[in-house]
């Protein structure tokens, strides 16, 4: 079948009959939420287990079942490699892994899928693991991308079920309290996984730095914690937290920035109130920073402004232009400390900012943002997901959320990436849908999505430069040779879903060149 | 023969070339994807050496996300170094006229071996770009450097763009015969200091030009004088040619020619002299550049300076400089109302037949009135961008 896109779905996918993509806010959930089994916990019960070979006997995992892990330890995380290893040394296999993101630090896992430990993948795989599972034949099943919100939404609505969730924490107390702003190896907010804590059969915090009870803020609570391992060594710091992020030196990027920035005081929305979502990308690292020249400059104060967490954010917090940052993620040493010190700095899940089934998103209060793309189309669809070779390269992260809430969502994109065009005829994967996107900004100029009529006459009235996509590409393409295009067979490698979980397209095996 | 040539650089941006002497013509590629890459690159690779008429060589070329005119350049260069009888490729440009008269605020330096560095070098907004030669070349990379920017100049559309050269007394004739190909819309001269030195490359390029069929006197000449000879011998220099558009300052070599240190004190007399010389000429004169990148304020101040002093524009070391120095340049609302007033009084008066102009009673003067021009010019050209 084909969804509103008109990209092909297959109707199932083993055990799973698919819903295509009809629209960003076309479906509308119905029944109840799904549930974990009951559990009494009486007075005086020890929680802390001595090792993960004992926690995976604890909790009764077994081969076929599906085992889940945040990525907020990110490219430094070494519990998926613990636990997937032990599983294979206790002859454990067939396993369904779900996790938020791997990273290339989480290659081992090639070995186990080789080996039949792990068939099954449900995450975002940046690096090693998504190259090697887009060559094809390695899964049982395709692997399944979702956001940051469609992840939330999939476990609360059924879709996946948790049988042990294991959850990095910097820091927990011997009752199951964890946070991840404070202990030996901070890692910042870990609250992407309070929904797996909360709907897993069984929930385990491994932390290598167990602190007297009560631990807080306890973003993995007491109530819904199994077990509690320590270790010795939960993770890398180098590569966990990063010190401060450097914004882009290229002309070109900063010529973006200044742009996207510029288009942000046009478009009405930067007064006082103001809200936007900051990346931690090169370009919008720039783009937040002179946003907040500009708030400067004209005295105004946003609301808010969301993370993921950098310095630059805390500054802006810190000198009065925003009242509040709302915080997923952290992204360096100054956030996570911020996120300790600073009341107005605030923790928050994915349930709170971007559920598509839920009471409302923190994103739909947005006014700007800035995301990025590996490519995008004439019909203003973004790709985050696959490389022009057709390989799989990242994850959704929050892209989907953000674009679909704010009313001012730019994508901010060089037109080349060396030879490689970025603006194309069709994206290799569609990610985020045309009809959420309202501005390309290159260093060619603005291209408004034709949706936005009243937008392109503010940014033509402020004397911005805007130009159709179709003439920015073409100037872009009169420097390289079109690069070759894959050709995708039938097998299914990936399945991408819209974060109302609805599949807006799949990732297929590339089986030759054109 | 040679046995071996090597050109370009594995810096991002760039490729290296190593082309050696082959019964046949044999193509080896090196890219981070060959499965999108390799094709389109062995496309550029063939079609620059059948230009050339080379059929046996061998070509290795390793690339780094190169952009097909680079490719070509690199490939070029290096099939002239091997075969030094190969005359040099012609490209088709299609370059629009500049006028003399336009604003120059900003004259944007970019190296010109520097692939990375010209990338989107016509996207940053600066009144012209200025594709350098001599001082940021080094010279075993000067032929490298002029076949790269005679490639960039047949690829990209300028608002206006010039070439600085080497001295025509070192590298400058074979600079000019590679870029004059491409047609740039004028000439930079570095260390001018004579009426003799500008009539040596207006000589030059009306040869070249001539040759090359294109309409004699068409390129601008634009003397950089950056030694204490050049500073006395200014307005020779700004008088010695009608292809001379704008006069420019160097102020770092002036000062290790002068002994001087860079202080406003030290630069004035020099700066006042080009002033002088570009007014007596009636063309432009643009300031030397800001050095420190890191110090935005110091550019304003010196921008402010140099703007009270007369100069029309100042050389720019990095995109960044751009927006400062043009809204230094740039009118301000009160200055925009007057000018208008008096351009207005002035039209009033053509219609009138009347010869003098009066605003209030009060006489104006027809420098006056060419500022006045001058400033709703400034005025409407700022609106357009956003820099």
């Amino acid at each position: 079948m084909k969804n509103a896109l008109g990209r092909e779905i297959p109707d199932r996918i083993g055990d799973r009959t698919l819903r295509p993509f009809q629209g960003a806010f076309a479906t509308t959930p119905t029944g109840r939420k799904a549930a974990r089994p009951q559990k009494t916990v009486r007075p005086g019960e020890n929680k802390v287990l001595r090792s993960i070979e004992e926690a995976i006997e604890a909790t009764g995992l077994k081969s076929g079942m599906t085992i889940s892990f945040h990525h907020s330890f990110r490219n430094g995380d070494y519990l998926v490699n613990m636990v997937v290893d032990a599983c294979a040394r206790m002859g454990i296999g067939d396993l369904r892994l779900f996790p938020t993101a791997l990273f290339p630090i989480h290659a081992p896992l090639i070995e186990h899928i080789k080996a039949g430990v792990v068939t099954r993948i449900e995450g975002s795989m940046n690096g090693p693991v998504g190259a090697f599972v887009s060559k094809g034949g390695a899964l049982k099943q395709p692997a399944v991308l979702r956001s940051h919100g469609g992840r939330w939404r999939a476990i609360e609505a059924g879709d996946v079920h948790i049988d042990v969730a294991f959850i990095a924490a910097p820091q927990a107390d011997p009752y199951g309290n964890a946070t991840g702003i404070k202990g030996k190896t901070p890692c910042g907010p870990i609250s992407f996984s309070t929904v797996d804590a909360q709907y897993a059969d069984k929930t385990v915090v491994v932390t290598n730095d167990l602190a007297p009870y009560p631990v807080h803020p306890f973003e993995i609570q007491q109530g819904w914690t199994d077990y509690v391992v320590v270790v010795d060594e939960i993770g890398d710091p180098e590569s966990i937290a990063s010190g401060t992020l450097r914004i882009t030196r290229s002309p070109t990027r900063l010529r973006i920035a200044r742009l996207a920035a510029a288009a942000v005081k046009a478009s009405g929305y930067l007064k006082d109130g103001f809200s936007f979502q900051g990346g931690a990308g090169g370009i919008s690292l720039a783009a937040t920073k002179f946003v907040g020249e500009e708030m400067e400059k004209e005295g105004i104060v946003g609301s808010f402004a969301m993370g993921g967490g950098t310095k630059l954010l805390v500054d802006i917090l810190h000198r009065g232009l925003v009242r509040t940052i709302l915080d997923g993620q952290a992204f360096d040493l100054d956030a996570i400390a911020s996120l300790r010190e600073d009341e107005n700095h605030v923790l928050m899940d994915p349930g709170h900012y971007a559920n598509y089934d839920s009471r409302g998103c923190s994103t739909y209060m947005l006014d700007a943002a800035f995301l990025g793309a590996t490519e995008v189309d004439l019909d203003f669809n973004v790709n985050v997901n696959t490389h022009s070779d057709g390989q799989l390269l990242h994850g959704i992260g929050g892209h989907q959320e953000v674009a679909a809430g704010a009313k001012l969502t730019l994508i901010t994109v060089p037109t080349l990436r060396g030879r490689l065009p970025v603006i194309v005829d069709r994206v290799t994967t569609v990610t985020t849908p045309g009809e959420v996107i309202d501005a390309i900004v290159t260093e060619r100029g603005i291209a408004v999505n034709p949706r936005r009529e009243d937008l392109r006459e503010r940014f033509v009235a402020a004397g911005l430069p805007v130009r159709e996509l179709a003439e920015i590409k073409k100037e872009a393409d009169r420097l390289t040779r079109p690069p070759r295009k894959p050709i995708f067979g039938d097998e299914v490698i990936a399945l991408i879903e819209w974060r109302d979980g609805t599949v807006i397209d799949t990732v297929r095996k590339v089986i030759g060149w054109k | 023969m040679p046995k071996e040539t090597i050109v370009g650089s594995e810096n991002k941006g760039d490729c290296r070339v190593r082309l050696t002497p082959a019964d046949s013509l044999a193509i080896e590629i090196h890219t981070s994807n060959p499965d999108l890459f390799a094709p389109g690159i062995e496309a550029v690779v063939t079609e620059t050496l059948a230009g050339l008429g080379v059929t046996q060589a061998k070509v290795e070329i390793t690339e780094q996300g190169s952009l097909d005119y680079v490719i070509a350049a690199r490939v070029e260069a290096a099939a002239r170094t091997l075969f030094p009888d190969l005359p040099p490729l012609r490209p088709q440009v299609a370059r629009s006229p500049s006028d003399r008269d336009r604003l120059r605020r900003t004259r944007l330096y970019a190296p010109g071996n520097n692939p990375r560095l010209l990338v989107g070098i016509e996207l940053h907004g600066a009144d012209c770009v200025l594709l350098d030669l001599e001082d940021s070349v080094p010279p075993a990379e000067k032929h490298a450097a002029r076949v790269l920017v005679k490639h960039l100049l047949a690829t990209v559309d300028f608002l206006e763009v010039w070439v600085r050269i080497n001295p025509l007394a070192t590298y400058g004739t074979d600079d000019l015969g590679e870029v004059m190909l491409a047609r740039p819309h004028g000439i930079c001269l570095p260390k001018a200091e004579s009426a003799e030195d500008v009539k040596g490359l207006a000589d030059e390029l009306s040869r070249l030009e001539t040759e090359l069929g294109f309409e004699e006197g068409s390129t601008m000449i634009m003397p950089i004088i950056e030694t204490g000879k050049g500073v006395l011998h200014a307005e020779e220099i700004a008088t010695a040619d009608p292809r001379v558009a704008v006069i420019a300052f160097g102020a770092e070599d002036y000062t290790r020619d002068v002994g001087a240190k860079r202080t406003q004190e030290s630069l004035l007399f020099p700066r006042s002299q080009i002033v002088a010389a570009a007014a007596t000429a009636g063309i432009q004169a643009s300031d030397t550049v800001y050095a420190n990148l890191e110090d935005e304020e110091g550019l304003i101040a010196e921008t402010r300076h140099i703007r009270d002093l007369g100069f029309t524009g100042k050389g720019v070391i990095n995109p960044r400089q751009i927006g400062p120095i043009h809204s230094v340049f740039s009118p301000s609302p009160e200055e925009i109302a007057a000018a208008e007033r008096i351009v207005a009084a002035a039209a009033e008066a053509e219609k009138q037949g009347i010869g003098a102009i009066a605003i209030g009673g009060k006489m104006i003067d027809k420098p006056v009135l060419e500022r006045a021009r001058r400033t709703l010019r400034l005025a409407g050209k700022i609106k357009e961008g956003v820099e």
